[in-house]
């Protein structure tokens, strides 16, 4: 069915993007307006640019049959992708204000970034994973655990706004809207650990192989991912010892998603470069 | 003297001349203000005067036989509380006849409180008035004075809209609580002090569902009698130091000369609940915490200029009502500064 579809996964891709940015000016219209923005609204266009953007997600992994988190491009869009999954289960559950506004705002970012950026999309050989479903698993669940970084950092953001504004005594503008210090740091702390759960789920997946197959992992991705996961055991241990909390909790919650996230693009090349496996080779996801 | 009435007067200092710092040096105690307004009626060229002292302003109104008695009442006035001369007279404001008039009845009306429209100023004239006419230290002037300039703040408020849209304290206090935990349901409040601001403040935390309110003064009968009100607790105020990590949001009007929360006591109880922010809203005058709380971590400090700031933000939108206020007490002014001409003239006749 998907081959019936006449449109490439990049133009896919590309449209939602769109819609993600269509999203986030909305939402600054909305603001400068001085108007809180019709929610129904914000999540019609992110379920807008979700769909269209699952649909790319789908026609790339039909032709590299496999899950598509070969090269830093698909990374990045798998995260923006999450990053929206992630909003549709945590929004109406914690209905925190202009958390959409903010999500819209960094799936814009990654997925239009991305896109901008053709040497992140190198081809790479079919069949990456080997058919290892375990090891699509480790990439899917590290990715995963990748956009819930990702929301635990918008939500570091909006908090350190609030916490400005009322330091500051700001009372106009964004800081009304904002949701309180207390509901942001505590959202921050459940996702953080949701998030750190995630992320030791993959390496346990990826070490069972990595034991297995020890010359197929680059050790540059192996330390460096390493690096980002004893980074936030370390958060989420000082967090619940409570030595750790709110304004610096927030911080280190955004340091930690940008490393992470500057990570990807040498992780990605020392893979490449270390490790090209042949076509019936297995190798890591990420 | 040559014009009748040319001596009445108001010195006095406000929010409009002094920030908060200097306004809680200038700030006197009820008993202190008595005694101000009982040594100026004693002096020989006063022949009607009235102490007004909020926590937001300090006006002497008063009549005098001299049109030469600014500096006497200034150097009276400083003298009695230690203040500096200078630093009175830098912040302080001077008006005479028609002016002082037009003065009394803004203050009144609410047009010259910091909140503007609010109506607690004028109960709080009213009391001043109560106190000095029960002293006898006003006489037919004064008394007419403000017994017009309440009439017209009562007229003018009902021709315009200057209270509409109004925001109290209270309110803006709960729109901050809102903004610090959101529900408030789990918040815990204390009350130290039993002022009529802190008791509205409280009252509206109270009606947005706050866990509950625990009241703390020196005085355990009024603390006592204050929590009843709430459906609160009451606790010693030598008990509330140690109990401090338990309350999420701190209001403060005491009358206490000096600061009692400070990063020294208050450190400690946030290091009990280091997750937990805290809220506090400093309504005394003097202040009753120290300003450098606000430095810490997971703390947020409002006193009465940063809520009445906040609550004054849609003042723009009552401009015109505030301008046609304006005009409507200066006919009142001018009516009854005529009238008090005459009456003048007349007992001299």
């Amino acid at each position: 069915m998907l081959q019936d579809i006449a449109m490439t996964d990049r133009t896919a891709f590309a449209i939602g993007a769109t819609i993600y940015l269509a999203a986030f000016l909305f939402g600054c219209i909305a603001l400068l307006l001085k108007k809180p923005y019709p929610r129904a609204a914000m999540f019609a266009l992110l379920s807008g640019g979700f769909l269209i953007q699952t649909l790319g997600l789908n026609l790339r992994g039909a032709a590299i049959k496999a899950c598509p988190l070969g090269n830093t491009f698909e990374i990045a869009q798998f995260i923006a992708w999450s990053l929206v999954l992630l909003y549709f289960i945590v929004g109406p559950v914690f209905r925190l204000r202009l958390l959409g506004f903010f999500v819209a705002g960094l799936t814009a970012l990654l997925s239009g970034g991305s896109l901008l950026l053709p040497a992140w999309d190198q081809p790479y050989p079919a069949g990456i994973f080997g058919g290892n479903p375990w090891i699509e698993l480790h990439a899917a669940l590290a990715i995963f655990s990748y956009g819930v970084f990702a929301i635990v950092a918008l939500v570091s953001v909006m908090f350190l706004i609030q916490q400005h504004g009322l330091k500051k005594k700001q009372f106009k503008g964004l800081y009304q809207y904002l949701p309180s210090v207390q509901q942001l740091d505590l959202m921050a702390k459940r996702l953080m650990i949701t998030g750190v759960i995630f992320l030791t789920a993959a390496l346990l997946f990826g070490a069972v192989f990595w034991i297995n197959n020890p010359h197929l992992v680059p050790m540059f991705k192996l330390g460096v991912t390493c690096f980002i996961w004893a980074g936030y055991i370390v958060v989420v241990i000082l967090r619940l010892q409570k030595k750790l909390v709110t304004r610096r909790h927030a911080i280190a919650a955004i340091i930690l998603f940008l490393l992470a996230m500057a990570s990807l693009w040498p992780v990605q090349s020392a893979r490449h470069t270390e490790s090209i496996p042949s076509s019936s080779a297995t190798t890591d996801a990420k | 003297m040559s014009e009748v009435l040319q001596s009445l007067f108001v010195l006095g200092s406000s929010h409009h001349q002094a920030p908060l710092e200097v306004r809680e040096r200038f700030s006197l105690t009820a008993e202190q203000t008595q005694s101000l307004q009982k040594k100026i009626y004693a002096d020989e060229d006063i022949r009607e005067c009235l102490v007004v002292n909020t926590c937001n302003r300090l006006e002497i109104y008063g009549l005098a036989t001299t049109p030469d008695i600014e500096p006497r009442i200034r150097d009276l006035l400083c003298q009695e509380h230690g203040l500096s001369r200078e630093l009175f007279d830098a912040h302080s404001f001077w008006h005479t006849n028609l002016e002082a008039l037009q003065h009394a009845l803004e203050v009144c009306t609410g047009l010259d409180s910091q909140m503007v429209g609010e109506t607690d100023i004028l109960g709080q004239m009213k009391g001043a008035y109560a106190s000095a006419r029960d002293a006898g230290c006003t006489s037919t002037v004064l008394n007419r004075l403000f017994e017009k300039s309440f009439q017209a703040a009562k007229s003018a408020r009902s021709q315009t809209a200057i209270t509409r849209g109004q925001i109290s304290i209270g309110n803006v206090a709960v729109d901050l609580a809102s903004r610090i935990f959101g529900k408030l349901n789990s918040s815990r409040v204390l009350l130290l002090g039993s002022g009529d601001v802190s008791e509205k403040t409280a009252q509206a935390l109270k009606s947005r569902g706050v866990a509950d309110i625990t009241v703390s003064s020196r005085t355990f009968e009024n603390a006592h009698k204050l929590a009843h009100q709430l459906g609160g607790a009451a606790i010693e105020f030598s008990d509330f130091e140690a109990q401090l990590e338990h309350f999420d949001i701190i209001i403060c009007s005491t009358a206490a000369p000096t600061t009692i929360l400070s990063q020294g006591n208050l450190t400690p109880a946030l290091k009990q609940r280091p997750e937990r922010p805290c809220f506090l809203i400093d309504l005394a005058m003097p202040r009753d915490i120290a300003p450098d709380v606000e430095k810490l971590e997971n703390v947020y400090l409002y006193n009465l200029d940063d809520l009445s700031a906040i609550a004054n933000e849609n003042l723009e939108q009552r401009r015109a009502e505030i301008d046609h206020a304006r005009e409507i007490l200066k006919r009142h002014a001018w009516t009854l500064w005529l009238q008090l001409r005459r009456r003048e003239l007349m007992s001299r006749s």
